[in-house]
């Protein structure tokens, strides 16, 4: 366990913060979980970097897939569903395909992210997409420049989905509302104002 | 065969330390066998198979005057013969012996069922009880051992495994399917750690196997056909035709003086321009060829694959009369005591990783076709050039693992256990010979176990090469520079990475040669499952393999480097010499026998037999079956089969295995 110190100042604090990783930190079940959620074996991963190395998100963030995929193997389980990196992955699939070790990274990824969501951690965007895609059927919605964007293209402005077809938001409705999603949004975003 | 007696029967149950004891009530098993019928004595002790418990075995058979003796211990697989030895000290024949696993069928599996597991015990007991009073004596049968070896593949291994078996007076057949022997090796330049030229010192034994007087190098000829058993084997050899006489072969022909001698005349005038496969298609050569000027035999070949017969060779070659365009394949009978597989390896079609390019872009190569560019006598006269524009790479990136400890399907899920020190050796060679040149070596973990091999880590790290920690995910080609970014994660610095290269060199994983399959049927060998061939055990049998007389060395029973290789060699050349040199075997007694009162002659098991050891013969007038008794293998396959029961399996005949069946479903009630 982490030793607690006192300095009375909270960024010299973080800076020298006790970073050991004791045994006690790591969760077994939080492995067995996300595996079980994942439905692959991540407690085989060998952190060749394959992943990171395949990942369009990686030159462009602090997201490192093998990091939560060494969380994984440890159990690391506070540290991987508070990282908000978490929420970087495209699931674009590319480590899939390439893992050596026929791992699914993005499959971690999701189960962490179904984990962190138990916890209502959720970042703001995310809920806001869960909104968008209540109230118009997409999680982006057209807008002006697209519908001219359409028209000039010889389209209808509007194209042939909910947008163009708003009695079956209602469906999409029931379906979100059957799994209390829309609520849990409305409430973390809510609660974080 | 001893007189026929009452049967009197020993049973010695073994606690194993806690092996058995742990999880089996041995005194119940025990107090159990006493009641057992024919049972006159039973007895437990710690360990039977130390020396005080074959005692207790040899003096229970003096004192109770046994006819046959039960251990229920391990499995027969480990001391069986210990036991049976045991059984002829206290006076019995040695097949009066049976034995009742309840470790490794018993205890070991049921580890939480002691009560289950002690009634298991007591079955498997009544059972060998129930065979042991049937069993009868048998005498093993001894066959001579033909004083000569035959070695398949010419590489350092088969070479090697030869030159021993020659130096150690056995007549030993080398045989390799392409025209030259000296195998990978040949084709590498320098070797690891030590850095000696790779020919410099596989060329000296090249030339010892061509003059050695006992061995019979037989190159451009391959395994057509096995036949027989350790001391005995008949195989058919298929000499392909190879369009070009020897010296000793015109001679023959009543050509004198004739023959190849190697000069070569013939391929200024061939017209007929292919690719040299000993250097990777990177030169060329024509339809009548050597790969190389170390060639041992000093034999030019004609490849009629792409020859054209238009017969200018053979002018040129003139009154030497080497060449006969119409050759064709000889079969060549030879029979061996035993036999030494050395088939090697091929490199995994690493353009099957797509990712890497390879195939694909030019400028990324594999290990070997490096070996050929970095190497004097190759291609390129040893400057190292990009085949995309023939310039000489300063960058370049060394992919360790290409293909090995991979588990998707596509690769391979060991390690190749050279590629890391090849890797270190290509990254000192391109800095030895290009000035600032700079290698990259991308790696999970580098292996370097061997003697000296750490310390070659050091240097070439020291020398300036870079190692960066990550797993290659995927390499991209500028079209224009035909520069090549390498793609991963610097893992220890937590960063993926674009690195840009003149060059990428894969260290692609090894997988067993084309064919070796086929060699591997033919002699009987199974493989493990990664493919390649399976020893007989993985750390105290390494060489032998479960066809008696069939041995392994090098790496196509496994990823080795040379000194590893030369060693296997060695150890499979002294197995195979062992019967040779005491001249005779003795085969274990499970062969069938005819009872030919009871034979109608039906011949219906002749064919069924998969060792052909069944045969019709006129005896009195009438047919009846012939056993070859040195080629049955006891497998029951023809017994079992009999219409009219004439098929005695001795050691396993039909009252013995019904009495065991008998003996478990009745419960052991008469
Ligand atoms: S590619 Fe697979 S094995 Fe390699 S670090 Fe990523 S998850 Fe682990
Ligand atoms: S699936 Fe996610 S983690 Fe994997 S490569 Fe794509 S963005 Fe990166």
């Amino acid at each position: 366990m982490a030793m607690e110190k006192n300095y009375g100042n909270p960024s010299l604090e973080a800076k020298l913060k006790d970073r050991y990783y004791y045994s006690d930190d790591t969760n077994r079940d939080f492995t067995k979980e996300v595996e079980k959620i994942g439905r692959t074996i991540a407690h085989m991963c060998y952190q060749c970097g394959t992943c990171t190395g395949s990942c369009p998100s990686a030159p462009r963030s602090s997201y490192r897939i093998r990091l939560f995929m060494r969380r994984a193997v440890l159990g690391l389980e506070d540290e991987a569903l508070t990282d908000p990196d978490l929420w970087l992955c495209t699931t674009c699939y590319s480590c899939t395909d390439r893992c050596p070790r026929d791992i699914a990274p993005t499959d971690v990824i999701m189960a962490m992210r179904n984990l962190a969501a138990r916890r209502d951690i959720v970042p703001r965007n995310f809920l806001k997409t869960v909104q968008a895609i209540y109230t118009t059927g997409h999680g982006v919605p057209n807008n002006d420049v697209n519908r001219a964007a359409r028209v000039k293209l010889g389209l209808e402005a509007e194209p042939p989905t909910t947008h163009g077809f708003p009695e079956y938001i209602e469906g999409i409705k029931a379906i979100i509302d059957h799994y209390g999603l829309k609520d849990r949004a409305d409430k973390i975003l809510s609660e974080g104002e | 065969m001893a007189e026929k007696k009452e049967a009197r029967i020993g049973v010695f149950v073994c606690h194993c330390g806690t092996n058995i004891a742990g999880s089996i009530d041995v005194e119940a098993v025990k107090e159990y066998a006493r009641t057992l019928p024919n049972v006159v004595h039973a007895d437990d002790y710690q360990y039977v198979c130390s020396t005080p418990g074959q005692t207790m075995i040899t003096d229970a058979i003096k004192e109770h005057d046994l006819t046959g003796t039960v251990v229920a211990a391990c499995s027969p697989r480990l001391h069986e013969p210990t036991f049976r030895m045991a059984t002829k000290v206290g006076g019995l024949n040695p097949f009066r012996f049976e034995m009742a696993n309840i470790r490794e069928q018993n205890s070991w599996v049921h580890m939480h069922d002691r009560e289950g597991a002690t009634e298991k015990a007591k079955d498997a007991v009544r059972i060998a009880v129930a065979k042991a009073s049937l069993l009868e004596d048998l005498i093993p049968k001894s066959v001579p051992v033909e004083h000569a070896a035959m070695v398949v593949g010419g590489g350092v291994a088969g070479m090697q495994a030869a030159l021993d078996l020659g130096n150690a007076g056995i007549k030993t057949y080398l045989i390799e399917r392409s025209p030259t022997i000296g195998g990978r090796m040949s084709q590498l330049d320098k070797t690891f750690p030590t850095l000696d030229c790779s020919q410099c010192i596989l060329t000296p034994k090249m030339v010892d196997v061509g003059r050695n007087e006992n061995i019979e190098l037989m190159t451009y000829t391959e395994v057509a056909e096995v036949e027989g058993y350790i001391g005995n084997f008949e195989i058919t050899l298929r000499k392909k035709a190879r369009g070009v006489l020897t010296p000793d072969e015109a001679e023959a022909r009543g050509i004198v003086g004739g023959g190849c001698n190697g000069c070569g005349d013939c391929v200024e005038v061939c017209p007929v321009i292919k690719g040299n496969e000993f250097e990777f298609e990177m030169a060329p050569r024509k339809a009548i060829y050597i790969y190389h000027p170390q060639v041992v035999p000093n034999l030019y070949t004609v490849d009629f694959n792409t020859c054209i017969k238009c017969g200018l060779c053979v002018e040129a070659c003139g009154e030497k009369k080497a060449i006969d365009l119409e050759m064709v394949d000889e079969l060549i009978k030879v029979k061996v005591g035993t036999a030494i597989l050395a088939t090697g390896y091929d490199l995994f079609p690493i353009e099957n990783k797509t990712e890497w390019g390879y195939k694909k872009y030019e400028n990324v190569i594999t290990g070997l076709e490096f070996e050929r560019l970095i190497c004097a006598s190759g291609p390129t006269g040893g400057h190292l050039v990009r085949p995309s524009d023939g310039e000489t790479p300063k960058k370049v990136a060394f992919v360790l693992c290409a293909g090995s400890r991979d588990n998707t399907g596509v690769g391979k899920p060991y390690c190749s256990r050279f590629c890391c020190m090849y890797s270190l050796k290509h990254a000192h060679q391109i800095i030895e010979k290009i000035p600032g040149a700079q290698p990259y070596l991308l790696y999970m973990d580098i292996r370097s176990f061997g003697k000296m091999y750490e310390e070659f880590y050091y240097r070439i790290q020291d020398e300036g090469a870079k190692f960066i920690r990550g797993r290659v995910a995927n390499i991209l080609e500028d079209p224009v520079t035909k520069n090549l970014h390498v793609f991963t994660e610097d893992t220890l610095l937590q960063r993926p990475i674009d690195l840009e290269v003149d060059m990428v060199v894969l260290a692609s994983a090894v997988q067993p040669t084309t064919g070796a399959d086929a060699v591997r049927k033919l002699f009987g060998v199974s493989c493990s499952q990664d493919g390649w061939m399976l020893e007989a055990h993985p750390k105290l049998n390494p060489c032998g393999t479960t066809t008696a007389g069939v041995f392994l060395a090098g790496v196509c029973q496994g990823p080795k480097d040379i000194p590893d290789t030369v060693a296997q060699a060695e150890g499979a050349a002294s197995a195979a010499s062992i019967p040779i040199h005491r001249g005779e075997v003795e085969l274990e007694p499970y062969f069938a026998q005819c009872n030919e009162e009871l034979c109608a002659g039906c011949g219906m098991c002749v064919n069924l037999c998969p060792y052909s050891a069944l045969a019709l013969v006129e005896k009195d007038g009438r047919k009846v079956m012939e056993v070859t008794e040195a080629k049955c293998k006891g497998c029951g396959t023809c017994g079992g089969f009999c219409p009219g029961g004439a098929i005695h399996m001795q050691h396993f005949t039909t009252p013995q295995i019904v009495a065991q069946i008998d003996a478990f479903l009745l419960g052991g009630e008469q």
